[in-house]
Protein backbone atom coordinates (compact mmCIF):
# COMPACT_ATOMS: atom_id res chain seq x y z
CA UNK A 1 0.00 0.00 0.00
CA UNK A 2 1.21 3.45 -0.88
CA UNK A 3 0.82 6.72 0.43
CA UNK A 4 -1.69 8.46 -1.69
CA UNK A 5 0.32 11.69 -1.38
CA UNK A 6 4.30 11.02 -1.72
CA UNK A 7 4.14 7.35 -2.87
CA UNK A 8 5.94 6.08 -0.31
CA UNK A 9 5.22 2.83 1.50
CA UNK A 10 1.95 3.72 3.59
CA UNK A 11 1.57 3.34 7.72
CA UNK A 12 -1.59 4.95 8.07
CA UNK A 13 -4.67 3.56 5.91
CA UNK A 14 -8.38 5.31 5.75
CA UNK A 15 -10.61 3.16 4.34
CA UNK A 16 -13.35 4.90 4.27
CA UNK A 17 -11.39 7.70 1.86
CA UNK A 18 -9.79 5.12 0.17
CA UNK A 19 -6.82 6.14 0.96
CA UNK A 20 -3.55 5.27 3.01
CA UNK A 21 -0.96 7.72 3.95
CA UNK A 22 3.17 7.41 5.35
CA UNK A 23 4.06 8.44 8.50
CA UNK A 24 5.47 11.87 6.97
CA UNK A 25 2.44 12.91 5.28
CA UNK A 26 -0.20 11.30 7.81
CA UNK A 27 -0.31 14.34 10.72
CA UNK A 28 -0.87 17.27 8.21
CA UNK A 29 -3.88 14.89 6.91
CA UNK A 30 -5.46 14.63 10.30
CA UNK A 31 -4.47 18.30 11.47
CA UNK A 32 -6.30 19.12 7.92
CA UNK A 33 -9.47 16.85 8.58
CA UNK A 34 -9.42 19.21 12.33
CA UNK A 35 -9.13 22.48 10.21
CA UNK A 36 -11.98 21.51 8.25
CA UNK A 37 -14.47 20.88 10.95
CA UNK A 38 -13.45 23.99 12.84
CA UNK A 39 -14.07 26.17 9.73
CA UNK A 40 -16.88 24.09 8.38
CA UNK A 41 -18.93 23.45 11.59
CA UNK A 42 -17.61 27.44 12.58
CA UNK A 43 -16.54 25.82 16.07
CA UNK A 44 -13.86 28.54 16.93
CA UNK A 45 -11.36 31.22 15.47
CA UNK A 46 -7.41 31.92 16.24
CA UNK A 47 -8.60 34.91 18.01
CA UNK A 48 -10.90 32.99 20.54
CA UNK A 49 -9.42 31.41 23.83
CA UNK A 50 -10.34 27.74 23.78
CA UNK A 51 -10.24 25.00 26.59
CA UNK A 52 -9.84 21.58 25.58
CA UNK A 53 -11.05 18.94 27.97
CA UNK A 54 -8.16 16.69 28.49
CA UNK A 55 -8.50 13.04 30.02
CA UNK A 56 -4.48 12.06 29.24
CA UNK A 57 -6.24 9.22 26.68
CA UNK A 58 -5.33 9.61 23.23
CA UNK A 59 -8.33 11.36 21.66
CA UNK A 60 -7.83 14.34 24.29
CA UNK A 61 -3.91 14.65 23.77
CA UNK A 62 -4.09 14.14 20.00
CA UNK A 63 -6.95 17.20 19.85
CA UNK A 64 -5.00 19.12 21.76
CA UNK A 65 -1.59 18.44 20.34
CA UNK A 66 -3.10 19.22 16.67
CA UNK A 67 -5.04 22.30 17.71
CA UNK A 68 -1.89 23.70 19.09
CA UNK A 69 0.54 23.25 16.21
CA UNK A 70 -2.32 24.58 13.90
CA UNK A 71 -1.70 28.06 15.70
CA UNK A 72 -5.34 28.06 17.95
CA UNK A 73 -4.76 29.52 21.44
CA UNK A 74 -5.81 26.59 23.57
CA UNK A 75 -5.31 25.81 27.06
CA UNK A 76 -6.46 21.96 28.57
CA UNK A 77 -8.73 21.35 31.91
CA UNK A 78 -7.91 17.52 33.70
CA UNK A 79 -10.35 16.49 36.08
CA UNK A 80 -9.27 14.29 39.08
CA UNK A 81 -12.10 11.94 39.32
CA UNK A 82 -10.54 9.56 41.80
CA UNK A 83 -10.85 6.36 39.53
CA UNK A 84 -7.64 4.81 42.02
CA UNK A 85 -4.50 4.22 39.84
CA UNK A 86 -6.37 5.12 36.50
CA UNK A 87 -7.25 8.47 37.66
CA UNK A 88 -3.09 8.92 38.82
CA UNK A 89 -1.50 7.82 35.64
CA UNK A 90 -3.95 9.75 33.43
CA UNK A 91 -3.43 12.67 35.50
CA UNK A 92 0.69 11.73 35.23
CA UNK A 93 -0.08 12.05 31.24
CA UNK A 94 -1.91 14.89 30.63
CA UNK A 95 0.91 17.37 32.89
CA UNK A 96 3.71 15.15 31.04
CA UNK A 97 2.28 16.35 28.20
CA UNK A 98 1.20 20.32 29.18
CA UNK A 99 4.83 20.60 30.40
CA UNK A 100 6.59 18.88 27.17
CA UNK A 101 4.63 21.54 25.33
CA UNK A 102 4.98 24.53 27.83
CA UNK A 103 1.15 24.66 27.73
CA UNK A 104 -1.15 25.33 31.01
CA UNK A 105 -3.44 22.65 32.45
CA UNK A 106 -6.52 23.55 34.45
CA UNK A 107 -7.23 21.21 37.48
CA UNK A 108 -10.53 20.60 39.11
CA UNK A 109 -9.75 18.18 42.15
CA UNK A 110 -13.40 16.45 42.70
CA UNK A 111 -12.61 14.97 45.94
CA UNK A 112 -10.67 17.73 47.57
CA UNK A 113 -13.02 20.37 45.85
CA UNK A 114 -16.23 18.44 46.47
CA UNK A 115 -15.79 15.85 48.64
CA UNK A 116 -16.31 12.55 46.34
CA UNK A 117 -15.01 10.76 43.76
CA UNK A 118 -16.16 9.34 41.01
CA UNK A 119 -16.80 5.18 42.05
CA UNK A 120 -18.93 6.89 44.82
CA UNK A 121 -21.59 7.42 42.31
CA UNK A 122 -21.81 4.32 40.70
CA UNK A 123 -25.79 3.62 39.49
CA UNK A 124 -27.64 1.45 42.06
CA UNK A 125 -28.81 -0.79 39.28
CA UNK A 126 -25.78 -1.26 37.35
CA UNK A 127 -22.97 -0.22 39.37
CA UNK A 128 -21.63 1.43 36.74
CA UNK A 129 -21.03 5.61 37.68
CA UNK A 130 -20.37 6.38 33.71
CA UNK A 131 -23.67 8.48 33.18
CA UNK A 132 -22.66 10.09 36.54
CA UNK A 133 -18.94 10.50 35.62
CA UNK A 134 -20.07 12.59 32.07
CA UNK A 135 -22.85 14.83 34.44
CA UNK A 136 -19.07 15.62 36.70
CA UNK A 137 -17.71 16.36 33.47
CA UNK A 138 -19.82 18.52 31.92
CA UNK A 139 -20.73 20.62 35.00
CA UNK A 140 -17.10 21.62 35.73
CA UNK A 141 -15.62 21.54 32.03
CA UNK A 142 -18.45 24.37 31.46
CA UNK A 143 -18.11 25.86 35.21
CA UNK A 144 -14.50 26.18 34.85
CA UNK A 145 -14.69 27.60 31.28
CA UNK A 146 -17.47 30.33 32.48
CA UNK A 147 -15.47 31.30 35.13
CA UNK A 148 -11.95 31.64 33.57
CA UNK A 149 -13.62 33.71 30.84
CA UNK A 150 -13.29 31.01 27.81
CA UNK A 151 -15.69 31.24 24.95
CA UNK A 152 -15.34 27.72 23.99
CA UNK A 153 -14.77 23.90 25.37
CA UNK A 154 -13.07 21.41 22.92
CA UNK A 155 -13.72 17.45 23.73
CA UNK A 156 -11.91 14.96 22.08
CA UNK A 157 -15.74 13.22 21.27
CA UNK A 158 -14.72 11.57 17.51
CA UNK A 159 -16.66 9.80 14.66
CA UNK A 160 -16.72 6.26 16.69
CA UNK A 161 -18.05 7.98 20.15
CA UNK A 162 -20.88 10.42 18.30
CA UNK A 163 -21.74 7.16 15.99
CA UNK A 164 -22.45 4.94 19.14
CA UNK A 165 -24.19 7.72 21.33
CA UNK A 166 -26.50 7.97 18.28
CA UNK A 167 -26.77 4.50 17.84
CA UNK A 168 -27.67 4.32 21.58
CA UNK A 169 -30.16 6.96 21.14
CA UNK A 170 -31.95 5.54 18.15
CA UNK A 171 -32.08 2.13 19.90
CA UNK A 172 -33.94 3.95 22.95
CA UNK A 173 -35.33 6.28 20.81
CA UNK A 174 -34.01 9.60 22.75
CA UNK A 175 -35.11 12.00 20.44
CA UNK A 176 -34.49 14.97 22.72
CA UNK A 177 -31.25 13.69 22.93
CA UNK A 178 -31.14 12.84 19.32
CA UNK A 179 -32.13 16.67 18.52
CA UNK A 180 -29.36 17.71 20.47
CA UNK A 181 -26.86 15.66 18.84
CA UNK A 182 -23.97 17.65 16.95
CA UNK A 183 -20.36 19.06 16.71
CA UNK A 184 -21.52 22.22 18.58
CA UNK A 185 -23.43 22.84 20.91
CA UNK A 186 -24.16 26.87 21.01
CA UNK A 187 -24.33 28.94 24.03
CA UNK A 188 -27.74 29.47 25.12
CA UNK A 189 -27.27 30.88 28.39
CA UNK A 190 -24.45 33.51 29.62
CA UNK A 191 -23.44 30.94 32.09
CA UNK A 192 -23.40 27.92 29.21
CA UNK A 193 -20.17 28.03 27.49
CA UNK A 194 -20.18 26.91 23.82
CA UNK A 195 -19.21 23.00 23.55
CA UNK A 196 -17.63 21.63 20.30
CA UNK A 197 -16.04 18.37 18.93
CA UNK A 198 -13.36 19.33 16.32
CA UNK A 199 -12.74 15.51 16.05
CA UNK A 200 -15.76 14.11 15.11
CA UNK A 201 -15.24 13.30 11.90
CA UNK A 202 -11.63 11.59 12.40
CA UNK A 203 -12.37 8.06 13.73
CA UNK A 204 -10.60 6.27 17.09
CA UNK A 205 -7.96 4.28 15.01
CA UNK A 206 -7.07 8.16 13.23
CA UNK A 207 -6.23 9.54 16.37
CA UNK A 208 -4.98 6.66 17.63
CA UNK A 209 -2.58 6.64 14.95
CA UNK A 210 -1.53 10.52 15.20
CA UNK A 211 -0.97 9.40 18.63
CA UNK A 212 1.75 7.06 18.11
CA UNK A 213 3.40 9.14 14.99
CA UNK A 214 3.72 12.46 16.50
CA UNK A 215 4.49 10.42 19.79
CA UNK A 216 2.44 11.52 22.01
CA UNK A 217 2.12 9.81 25.40
CA UNK A 218 -1.40 8.80 26.44
CA UNK A 219 -2.67 6.33 28.86
CA UNK A 220 -3.81 3.06 26.92
CA UNK A 221 -5.41 1.29 29.78
CA UNK A 222 -9.12 1.32 28.73
CA UNK A 223 -11.22 3.08 32.01
CA UNK A 224 -11.77 0.20 35.11
CA UNK A 225 -14.95 1.49 35.23
CA UNK A 226 -16.09 1.43 31.78
CA UNK A 227 -15.37 -2.08 31.30
CA UNK A 228 -19.40 -3.70 29.83
CA UNK A 229 -20.56 0.15 29.25
CA UNK A 230 -23.21 -0.11 26.68
CA UNK A 231 -21.06 2.75 24.31
CA UNK A 232 -18.54 -0.20 23.79
CA UNK A 233 -21.23 -2.68 22.69
CA UNK A 234 -22.40 -0.13 20.28
CA UNK A 235 -18.70 0.43 19.38
CA UNK A 236 -18.34 -3.59 18.50
CA UNK A 237 -21.39 -3.52 16.54
CA UNK A 238 -20.81 -0.86 14.50
CA UNK A 239 -17.14 -1.87 13.95
CA UNK A 240 -18.30 -5.03 12.86
CA UNK A 241 -20.19 -3.23 10.18
CA UNK A 242 -17.15 -1.27 9.45
CA UNK A 243 -15.19 -4.59 8.57
CA UNK A 244 -18.09 -5.11 5.74
CA UNK A 245 -19.19 -1.87 4.70
CA UNK A 246 -16.43 0.49 4.93
CA UNK A 247 -17.52 4.05 5.89
CA UNK A 248 -20.78 2.69 7.73
CA UNK A 249 -19.67 4.77 10.34
CA UNK A 250 -19.25 7.90 8.91
CA UNK A 251 -22.21 7.66 6.68
CA UNK A 252 -24.45 6.65 9.75
CA UNK A 253 -22.98 9.77 11.71
CA UNK A 254 -23.15 12.72 8.78
CA UNK A 255 -26.30 11.48 7.16
CA UNK A 256 -28.18 11.86 10.53
CA UNK A 257 -26.18 15.21 10.98
CA UNK A 258 -27.37 16.24 7.15
CA UNK A 259 -30.82 14.58 7.03
CA UNK A 260 -32.18 13.23 10.48
CA UNK A 261 -31.58 15.80 13.20
CA UNK A 262 -33.88 18.31 11.72
CA UNK A 263 -36.48 15.75 11.96
CA UNK A 264 -36.39 15.19 15.44
CA UNK A 265 -35.35 18.38 16.54
CA UNK A 266 -38.12 19.19 19.12
CA UNK A 267 -39.76 22.67 17.98
CA UNK A 268 -39.65 24.62 21.03
CA UNK A 269 -35.90 25.63 22.55
CA UNK A 270 -35.29 24.26 25.97
CA UNK A 271 -35.53 27.56 28.64
CA UNK A 272 -32.51 27.63 30.68
CA UNK A 273 -32.31 29.22 34.30
CA UNK A 274 -29.84 29.18 37.33
CA UNK A 275 -29.74 26.21 39.41
CA UNK A 276 -31.23 27.42 42.77
CA UNK A 277 -28.35 25.88 44.78
CA UNK A 278 -24.72 26.39 42.81
CA UNK A 279 -26.13 28.89 40.00
CA UNK A 280 -25.13 27.04 37.22
CA UNK A 281 -27.21 26.72 33.93
CA UNK A 282 -30.05 24.11 34.19
CA UNK A 283 -33.59 23.49 32.76
CA UNK A 284 -34.81 22.52 36.40
CA UNK A 285 -34.97 23.89 39.36
CA UNK A 286 -31.98 22.42 40.80
CA UNK A 287 -29.37 21.26 38.25
CA UNK A 288 -28.47 17.33 37.35
CA UNK A 289 -25.27 17.77 39.58
CA UNK A 290 -26.73 19.03 42.63
CA UNK A 291 -28.93 16.49 43.04
CA UNK A 292 -26.27 13.98 41.58
CA UNK A 293 -24.39 14.99 44.26
CA UNK A 294 -27.14 14.97 47.12
CA UNK A 295 -27.91 11.15 46.26
CA UNK A 296 -24.57 10.27 46.68
CA UNK A 297 -24.13 11.82 50.07
CA UNK A 298 -27.70 10.25 51.16
CA UNK A 299 -26.45 6.63 49.93
CA UNK A 300 -23.07 7.36 51.68
CA UNK A 301 -24.76 8.35 54.67
CA UNK A 302 -27.05 5.26 54.35
CA UNK A 303 -23.69 3.16 54.39
CA UNK A 304 -21.91 4.70 56.96
CA UNK B 1 6.87 -14.23 14.68
CA UNK B 2 5.87 -12.55 18.51
CA UNK B 3 2.90 -10.62 18.58
CA UNK B 4 2.03 -8.28 21.54
CA UNK B 5 -1.80 -7.75 22.57
CA UNK B 6 -1.71 -4.33 24.82
CA UNK B 7 -2.61 -3.05 27.34
CA UNK B 8 -2.05 -6.62 29.05
CA UNK B 9 0.61 -7.58 27.03
CA UNK B 10 0.14 -11.03 26.28
CA UNK B 11 2.56 -12.84 24.12
CA UNK B 12 1.51 -15.13 20.91
CA UNK B 13 3.46 -16.74 18.77
CA UNK B 14 2.35 -16.80 15.31
CA UNK B 15 3.32 -18.30 11.96
CA UNK B 16 4.38 -15.59 9.41
CA UNK B 17 1.66 -13.36 7.73
CA UNK B 18 0.01 -10.37 6.69
CA UNK B 19 -1.13 -7.91 9.24
CA UNK B 20 -4.84 -8.48 8.30
CA UNK B 21 -4.23 -12.20 8.72
CA UNK B 22 -2.79 -11.25 12.48
CA UNK B 23 -6.11 -9.55 13.37
CA UNK B 24 -8.57 -12.33 11.44
CA UNK B 25 -6.40 -14.62 13.69
CA UNK B 26 -6.97 -12.93 16.95
CA UNK B 27 -10.36 -12.18 16.15
CA UNK B 28 -10.23 -8.41 16.22
CA UNK B 29 -11.43 -5.82 14.32
CA UNK B 30 -8.95 -3.78 12.03
CA UNK B 31 -11.13 -0.58 12.91
CA UNK B 32 -10.21 -1.58 16.29
CA UNK B 33 -6.57 -2.09 16.34
CA UNK B 34 -3.07 -0.50 15.10
CA UNK B 35 -0.23 -2.94 14.50
CA UNK B 36 3.71 -1.67 15.30
CA UNK B 37 6.33 -2.77 14.40
CA UNK B 38 9.43 -1.27 15.68
CA UNK B 39 7.18 2.04 16.71
CA UNK B 40 6.13 2.25 13.19
CA UNK B 41 2.71 1.29 12.23
CA UNK B 42 1.85 -0.98 9.63
CA UNK B 43 -1.06 -1.34 7.18
CA UNK B 44 -2.45 -4.91 7.05
CA UNK B 45 -1.48 -5.76 3.53
CA UNK B 46 2.46 -5.70 5.12
CA UNK B 47 3.46 -8.91 5.15
CA UNK B 48 5.24 -9.99 8.58
CA UNK B 49 8.75 -12.48 8.87
CA UNK B 50 9.45 -14.85 11.47
CA UNK B 51 11.79 -13.01 13.10
CA UNK B 52 9.14 -9.76 13.44
CA UNK B 53 7.99 -8.33 16.87
CA UNK B 54 4.82 -6.69 16.74
CA UNK B 55 2.56 -4.84 19.23
CA UNK B 56 -1.24 -4.95 18.66
CA UNK B 57 -2.59 -1.57 19.90
CA UNK B 58 -6.02 -1.11 20.78
CA UNK B 59 -7.86 2.33 20.28
CA UNK B 60 -10.99 2.25 21.52
CA UNK B 61 -12.54 3.78 24.47
CA UNK B 62 -15.64 3.69 26.20
CA UNK B 63 -17.59 5.14 28.89
CA UNK B 64 -20.16 8.48 29.31
CA UNK B 65 -17.93 10.32 27.30
CA UNK B 66 -14.76 11.61 25.70
CA UNK B 67 -12.89 14.07 28.20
Amino acid sequence: MRCIKCRKPANVEVRRHRSAFCAGCYPGWFRDQIERAVSHDKMFTRDQKVLVAVSGGKDSLALWHALHQLGYQVDGMYIRLGIAEYSRRSQAKSEAFAEKHGLTLHQVDLEGDEGFKVPDLAHERDGKPCASCGTVKRYHFNKLAADLGYSVVATGHNLDDEAATLFGNVVHWQTDYLGRQGPVLESTHPKLVRKVKPLYRLAERDTAAYAVIERIDYILEECPMAKGAKSLEYKDLLNRLEETQPGAKHRFLVGFLKQGRQAVKGAEPVTLRECANCGQPTTAEVCAYCRMVERGKRRKALRA
Amino acid sequence: MRVTILPDRRVEEMEPSTVAEVLKRLGLHSDAYLVVRDEEILTRDVRLRAEDAVDVIPVISGGSCAA
